[in-house]
């Protein structure tokens, strides 16, 4: 299933027409550069739908950068991405979150001038079709879709416990809750594939705790995770499968336990061995 | 807690002291300064959207506002077509110049967009003035004919005053409508955070265009009352002084809410003919430039006290006073 880098767009195609069920997202040869660094070195990987995947590696290894590139944020020198048997590689970003692949962010990106509710709905706009001169008027399909739209993210905000702080603006919460609202703002995009970029970083232990119940809830919903994250207990508690990633390649893929007694990992993380 | 783009309050008093002043007073002077406050207004709101809420740095306003009046004045006074049709003429004129300019340079950013977006300003000024034949060169188009709407011709200051204002609230009534909602949201998102608006699929070079087309038409149809109201236009009236006027609008009235603008349009255009009434006679030799000094200092102050504008400071104000009034609600608890 999963095509190795020399083979070109095209094999890949011709694997996947086969009478096989085409894996969720896939990603063949993925390379980014950034002047002269390898931020991505053609990263192959595959994920299934319904599972919760994390992407460990050491700073610097190229995860955030993996992100970016599968949204869109920056496009890829090279390779493909396969997201539900289309190649959205290259794509500009509002066309892939339109597809249905949302994320969130190491530092929030929150929208600050907005409330939380507010900055929750924004995460409505692929799914909805208002234009300027409907909303300007303020005609009867628009303000019917508006407080649809309004329901849903306070659904969502109750879903992550701050349906109290709906009316807050982004400044008066704490870093945690913050970290949250990004959640909830991706989720109300209704994504099939989620992308949360350190999602513990900086949270107390008893967030982790409600996050790890919270993410277990979206797997339940049929959602697809990728975790890019540092905290090792918590991937190793929540993940079905770890991918590693060390200076823009791949560099192990397994279950959390096998990751973890790899020795190339051990290398990456600690540094080698003197002999 | 303060959704800053709602406006129902004050707009139900604007409009209450809108309506009820032609009854209270009968000036026409007080009714044209009136006017001019509501034109400006109009061309403020529009401005202060692109730069306060929308991001870009636009500062081609003036230039929307004065082909509007170019393009109604010629039509109407060669008697091409009629002044309604001219104010349409001018408005899908000015729209789709400003799509055709819009797209290509809405792609740069602050200041490179502001360098762009003020040559473009330059350049139709001058163009203005070059094209003598046209639109009557630097001493400006005159004979424009009064604005007359299926036979009903407007003539006084009270049906002018009516006019520009409800042109104002109707922007303004538009434009709260509009950042209250999924476009809206859509445009104040990605001032704040370009990579995660695009994240959440929201097209920005797309709605950048469609906000600036809106508030140019908007300016054009404003420019297009102004030309039939005061019968005249010269390419100096939509050059760097408006400019500069209208960024002093926003800033000392507050950008970040849209009435801020209007009220901006009102302190400033008041305050200008206040000078010239009272200190025009005590300082006759520097009639034209006393303002200016007033306004400078105006401008560093509001600056240094109220970051926000004068709206802004009044609802820190209310802000503060509510926070003290809770507290004390408390204590007494």
């Amino acid at each position: 299933m999963i095509a190795s880098k020399e083979q070109k767009s095209r094999t890949v195609h011709f694997v996947r027409s086969q009478p096989t069920i085409p894996s969720f997202f896939e990603v063949a040869g993925l390379c980014k550069n950034f002047g002269g660094i390898q931020a991505l070195n053609s990263v192959t990987l595959c994920i299934e739908e319904g599972k919760i995947i994390s992407l460990i590696g050491p700073n610097g290894a190229g995860k955030t950068t993996f992100i970016n590139v599968v949204t869109g944020i920056f496009p890829p020198d090279k390779g493909e991405i396969y997201f539900q048997g289309e190649n959205i590689a290259g794509l500009s970003p509002h066309l892939i979150a339109s597809k249905g692949i949302g994320r969130t962010f190491q530092f929030e990106e929150l929208f600050s001038s907005m409330s939380v509710l507010e900055n929750v709905m924004v995460g409505c706009h692929a799914r909805t079709r208002s234009g300027i001169l409907g909303c300007g008027f303020q005609i009867s399909s628009v303000r019917k879709e508006e407080k649809r739209i309004r329901d849903e993210a306070m659904e969502d905000l109750r879903l992550i416990g701050l349906e109290k702080k709906s009316l807050y603006p982004i400044s008066a919460l704490p870093l945690g809750e913050r970290k949250l609202v990004g959640i909830a703002r991706a989720l109300a995009m209704k994504p099939k594939f989620l992308l949360l970029d350190e999602p513990v970083g900086g949270l107390a232990a008893h967030e982790i705790e409600k996050l790890v119940n919270l993410l277990f809830m979206l797997l339940e919903k049929g959602l697809t995770l990728l975790i890019v994250e540092h905290n090792m207990p918590f991937v190793m508690a929540i993940s079905h499968r770890v991918i590693v990633l060390d200076g823009g390649a791949k560099i192990a893929e397994g279950f959390p336990d096998e990751v973890k007694s790899n020795e190339k990992v051990i290398e990456a993380y600690l540094g080698k061995e003197v002999s | 807690m303060i959704n800053k783009t709602s406006l129902s309050p004050f707009f139900w008093i604007i409009i209450i002291a809108v309506i009820s002043l032609p009854f209270i007073t009968s000036s026409s002077y007080i009714l044209m300064v009136m006017i001019f406050v509501a034109i400006y207004g109009t061309l403020a709101i529009g401005m202060g959207i692109l730069l306060e809420h929308a991001g870009i740095f636009s500062l081609a306003h003036p230039t929307w506002f004065g082909l509007g009046a170019y393009v109604a004045g010629i039509l109407s006074t060669r008697q091409i077509v009629s002044p309604l049709v001219g104010i349409i003429v001018g408005a899908v004129f000015v729209a789709l110049i400003s799509y055709l300019i819009g797209a290509p340079i809405l792609r740069l950013r602050g200041y490179y967009l502001a360098c762009a977006t003020f040559a473009l300003l330059l350049i139709v000024e001058m163009s203005l003035g070059q094209l003598g034949s046209i639109t009557g060169g630097h001493e400006g188009l005159t004979g424009i004919p009064p604005l007359s709407v299926v036979g009903f011709i407007f003539r006084t200051d009270t049906q002018y005053y009516f006019l520009s204002w409800a042109l104002c609230l109707g922007c303004l009534w538009f434009l709260s409508n509009l950042l209250n909602s999924r476009v809206g949201r859509a445009i104040r998102s990605f001032r704040d955070s370009e990579v995660a608006s695009m994240s959440m699929g929201i097209d920005i070079p797309k709605y950048k265009l469609q906000i600036f087309v809106l508030t140019s038409v908007m300016a054009s149809i404003a420019g297009s009352i102004f030309s039939f109201y005061i019968r005249f236009t010269m390419p100096g009236m939509f050059g760097f002084p408006l400019l500069v006027e209208l960024l002093t609008m926003i800033v000392i009235g507050g950008g970040k809410t849209l009435y801020g603008a209007l009220l901006g349009s009102f302190v400033t255009v008041w305050l200008r003919e206040l000078i010239h009434l009272y200190l025009g006679k005590i300082l006759p030799v520097m009639k034209a430039e006393v303002d200016a000094i007033f306004f400078g200092i105006l401008i560093i102050l509001i600056l240094i006290f109220m970051p926000h504008g004068i709206s802004g400071g009044v609802e820190r104000l209310f802000y503060s006073w509510s926070k003290t009034f809770d507290r004390l609600q408390r204590a007494e608890k």
